[in-house]
């Protein structure tokens, strides 16, 4: 490579670098303006117009944070974890294309690079929870460490059948086959899949029994304060980010639009940010309405439904492929085992066909009662 | 080997956890001292009194139309039912007679607390379960009965209105239709919350079978109110021994089956309903009058005692009142319910998760200001 | 899923709803008639004096003892333009300790104690909230101005002329209730 290629190389990164933190100073705002309309409440409104500078205030005021280090913290440990779980998330981005024309380095072997990467950051999370030689921490390392591993598996079983559809593992070529249909449309129980399993990753509500709770409080991030507790907040949000626009490149076309010309790069770039910001919302739509998974629960709920329903997924996109059957079909049978499962939990929690209720009315027959 | 015990498992140690008396989930200042063996507690110490005003005591050195500002702030999210069960031992030991109107006004208020101490519940007991939303919600609608305390009272909680013989002052011109309005609205909250949390799976894996209590255990304990009625056993004061004009109304009591944390949340959020059935019918029958049996202000009652019990929103608040004739009461007791009800807790929690503490403990609905008084 | 569904439909129509948030200190929240803020002192406009006559009654059966008061001979009465007698001297309600139960202003003879709607009082040092008569006369005499209020004597003349049967405000029973 010669210097202007390096030179290309490195002003891309930056690039990807700066976008990625206007980006997370975006969804903070987001997240608070979405979650507080939802709740009958308006989000932040004092700091500057509509609340528009409040990522700019958290931010001023993380870094003027004293930064509070007990005496028996394992000092190695407890700096090289934010860093730990900070560094995967920002390499992921190498190899994500927005447009059709702008990614860093596109991989053939794109989609497992990203994998293998996301896995590294739990290590992270594991070294942060120990290091902070406080109870709560250990617990929510470990809890932290337990979920995120279970999770990997669908996460990388409904790529895998993506995969199979696209018969590639490069992004780009991925996107480039959804030109007439999404995969969304022809495997939805994919995009359920991959993503509950990111949700999961993100560790967002309903999973998120490790960070900040109403009984462990903090998770592994208990003792991290200012600036070090601001890293992991920015990879946590750049880590929503990755996952929604792996959503968005995998099963629902990246950046292609009916009737827009595929190969215009800022066409194509407002057209992914479009979609990967409604993916987003739905993301704190979900916070923002359910109760959180016990870790036994989301364990179970991972092991016990999410990977057999993801090796069915395989199975089904297999035999498709096999036969030569039309697109149709693998839609049928996806929606199919969805409705069957969805149906089958709302009848095991007896909330189907109607809810069941254990609590009845008393009306006590009138009788000569003591007056009080 | 290293790490095995005598029964060739592993070898855990036991920690122990404080749920100390700051906590974002204890609901006030209440400590825990937790034995965990992983995720599992082992046994468990209650400790109580950080709250400890000496309300008993100072209710010795007050003549009785103050106390009345005291018991506004026992159990201070339902206010109003204090004040009344302690003008009802009153008024029972003097032998005083209280105008119908004053009944029907009182009954009113005291269920439109109700709903707004429910309405707490259901929205703290979402937070503790993880979903932010239901509280706002409840809180929104909380408000709507607060300003109408306001309108009528003249204060959002410690209203010191229901004074003995009556009540302080008549409700305004345009209490009636204020009141039919505020109760649609709130029938449409309490269906939304419902929507929003009570068949939700994920809440109902929660909740469900967790902090399980069966009759006779609740009964021994001395558990009263929503959650005993969520054990199945059908005792509620305003039925048992009717007071005031409750025995004029037409209603039913919620009874659960099972006696786990989701029935004692459903029972409340129907009792909810049951309120608004009953404000609904008092405001039809209430007649004119006058408010207040007039009295002196410095009541000496007859020397005695009595025993008197309501049902407040947590369970059967009672009132021990001895008298010796003097203008200041000789000794005033207080019975309660989130106190007796709390009692259970070692036998509630030994063997959950840390996880499903937290949803027990709320699912109480206890107040500390009332535990340690 | 039945109910998860239902739970996402119900957060989204509240989000096109409007919020019900107060900007607070921009709006206020609307204060009702009987709202009971903090005691202020009556002042009466027909003899340019405090109704209060420092009779300590109100001082009396404070259930907090937030007040003390001193009493002294009126030389408005020596001149015959007023009928009280004594009048108040100095009179203290240590705000920070009050808590707003009214009962000062059941018992008191000479109405001339009111809850007005003041609420908002904080203050930068510790016990500021200890208000001397000047600022309690002051306090009231913009309370005065902002309900409308009338002494209880006009109030039930005016009350007499309504019809039987409505809810009246009933400081009337009150009073009697004290006698």
């Amino acid at each position: 490579m010669n210097a202007l290629e390096t030179l290309m190389l490195l002003s891309k990164m930056l690039g990807v670098l700066t976008g990625l933190s206007v980006v997370v100073l975006s969804l903070t705002w987001l997240e608070r303006k979405f979650l507080g309309r939802m709740q009958m409440r308006m989000g932040p409104t004092r700091t500057g117009p509509y609340g528009l500078l409040q990522p700019v205030a958290d931010a001023i005021k993380l870094m003027a944070k004293e930064d509070l280090l007990s005496s028996w913290v394992d000092r190695v440990a407890y700096w090289v974890a934010p860093l730990a779980v900070f560094v995967p998330t920002f390499m992921i981005w190498v190899t994500i294309p927005i447009a059709r024309d702008l990614v860093i380095q596109n991989m053939d072997m794109g989609l497992f690079y990203i994998i293998a990467f996301s896995v590294l950051s739990i290590v992270g999370l594991v070294m942060a929870g120990w290091a902070s030689s406080n109870k709560y921490a250990v617990l929510g390392g470990f809890r932290a460490a337990a979920q995120l591993i279970s999770y990997e598996i669908p996460l990388i079983l409904a790529v895998l059948g993506v995969v199979m559809l696209a018969q590639s593992m490069n992004l780009q070529e991925v996107v480039s086959k959804q030109g007439t249909v999404i995969y969304a449309a022809i495997q939805p129980l994919g995009l359920v899949l991959f993503f509950i399993a990111g949700l999961a990753e993100l560790g967002r509500t309903p999973f998120d029994i490790h960070p900040a709770e109403s009984e462990v409080v903090g998770g592994p991030f208990v003792e991290y304060s200012g600036a070090h507790w601001a890293v992991f907040f920015l990879a946590e949000y750049i880590n929503t980010f990755a996952i929604a626009s792996l959503t968005v490149l995998l099963f629902l076309g990246g950046w292609l639009f009916p009737g827009l010309p595929g190969d215009v790069s800022a066409l194509g770039v407002l057209v992914f940010l479009v979609k990967t910001y409604m993916v987003i919302l739905v993301i704190f739509w979900v916070r923002g309405t359910y109760p959180r998974l016990r870790i036994d629960q989301l364990m179970s709920l991972g092991w016990k439904v999410l990977v057999p329903l993801a090796f069915v997924n395989v199975i089904i996109t297999a035999v498709y492929m096999f036969y030569g059957w039309p697109d149709w079909s693998l839609t049928i049978m996806s929606t199919a085992i969805l409705v069957v499962v969805g149906w089958g939990f709302s009848r095991r929690m007896r909330t189907a066909p109607t809810p069941e209720y254990t609590v009845k009315l008393y009306v006590p027959a009138p009788e000569a009662s003591n007056a009080g | 080997m290293v790490g095995l015990n005598t029964e060739g498992q592993l070898d855990t140690v036991q920690m122990m956890v404080n749920m100390g008396p700051q906590h974002p989930s204890t609901h006030g200042v209440f400590r825990m001292v937790l034995w965990v063996d992983g995720e599992r507690i082992v046994d468990l110490e209650p400790h109580i009194g950080y709250l400890h005003r000496g309300s008993e005591k100072l209710c010795e050195g007050e003549l009785y139309a103050q106390i009345v500002t005291l018991f506004d702030r026992l159990d201070y999210i339902s206010n109003l039912n204090n004040e009344m069960v302690f003008c009802r031992a009153v008024e029972k030991l003097m032998g005083l007679d209280v105008p119908e109107r004053a009944e029907y006004i009182r009954v009113i208020l005291c269920e439109l607390n109700r709903v707004a101490s429910h309405l707490l519940f259901s929205g703290t007991f979402g937070i503790d379960a993880g979903a932010m939303t239901p509280i706002m919600y409840a809180f929104r609608d909380r408000e709507k009965i607060q300003t109408m305390f306001e309108a009528v009272t003249g204060a959002r909680m410690m209203h010191n209105y229901i004074r003995i013989g009556g009540v302080k002052s008549d409700v305004p011109d345009d209490f009636p239709q204020r009141m039919g309005a505020l109760l649609r609205e709130l029938k449409q909250g309490i269906d939304e919350t419902d929507r929003l949390l009570s068949f939700s799976e994920i809440f109902l894996a929660r909740t469900k079978g967790i902090g399980v209590i069966d009759a006779e255990t609740a009964i021994a304990y001395g558990m009263s109110g929503p959650s005993l009625r969520a054990c199945g056993v059908p005792m509620d004061v305003r039925k048992d021994e009717p007071y005031s004009v409750y025995d004029r109304f037409d209603f039913g009591i919620p009874i659960g089956e099972k006696g786990d944390s989701w029935d004692r949340y459903y029972v409340r959020v129907e009792e909810m309903r049951q309120s608004i059935r009953i404000i609904e019918q008092a405001l039809e029958q209430m007649p004119d009058g006058i408010t207040i049996t007039p009295s002196r202000l410095v009541l000496r009652p007859p020397q005695g005692e009595v025993y008197v019990r309501g049902e407040n929103p947590r369970g059967e608040l009672g009132v021990y009142l001895v008298s010796n004739g003097a203008d200041k009461p000789y000794r005033v007791k207080v019975r309660p319910p989130s106190f007796c009800n709390l009692m259970a807790i070692k036998e509630l929690l030994k063997g959950t998760y840390i996880a499903d503490a937290v949803v027990i403990l709320g699912s109480l609905d206890i107040v500390l200001g009332e535990v340690d008084r | 899923m039945l109910g998860n569904l239902k739970g996402l439909m119900v957060t989204l129509s509240t989000f096109f709803r409007h919020p019900v948030t107060y900007q607070y200190p921009d709006e206020h929240k609307p204060i009702e008639d009987r709202y009971m803020g903090f005691p202020v002192l009556m002042w009466d406009k027909n003899v340019e004096e405090p109704y209060c006559t420092g009779c300590m009654v109100c001082v009396r059966y404070c259930p907090t003892q937030c007040m003390t008061a001193v009493m002294k001979d009126n030389p408005l009465h020596a001149d015959g333009k007023s009928t009280r007698r004594k009048i108040v001297d100095s009179f203290e309600i240590n705000l920070g300790r009050c808590i707003l139960c009214a009962i000062c202003v059941d018992v008191c003879n000479f109405d001339a104690i009111e809850m007005s709607h003041e609420h908002e009082l904080s203050k930068y040092a510790r016990n500021d909230n200890r208000t001397n008569l000047p600022k309690l006369l002051e306090m009231g005499k913009a309370y005065q101005q902002e309900s409308g209020w009338k002494p209880e004597k006009e109030a039930k003349a005016e009350a007499d002329v309504k019809p039987v049967g409505s809810s009246v405000e009933t400081k009337e029973e009150t009073a009697e209730a004290e006698s």
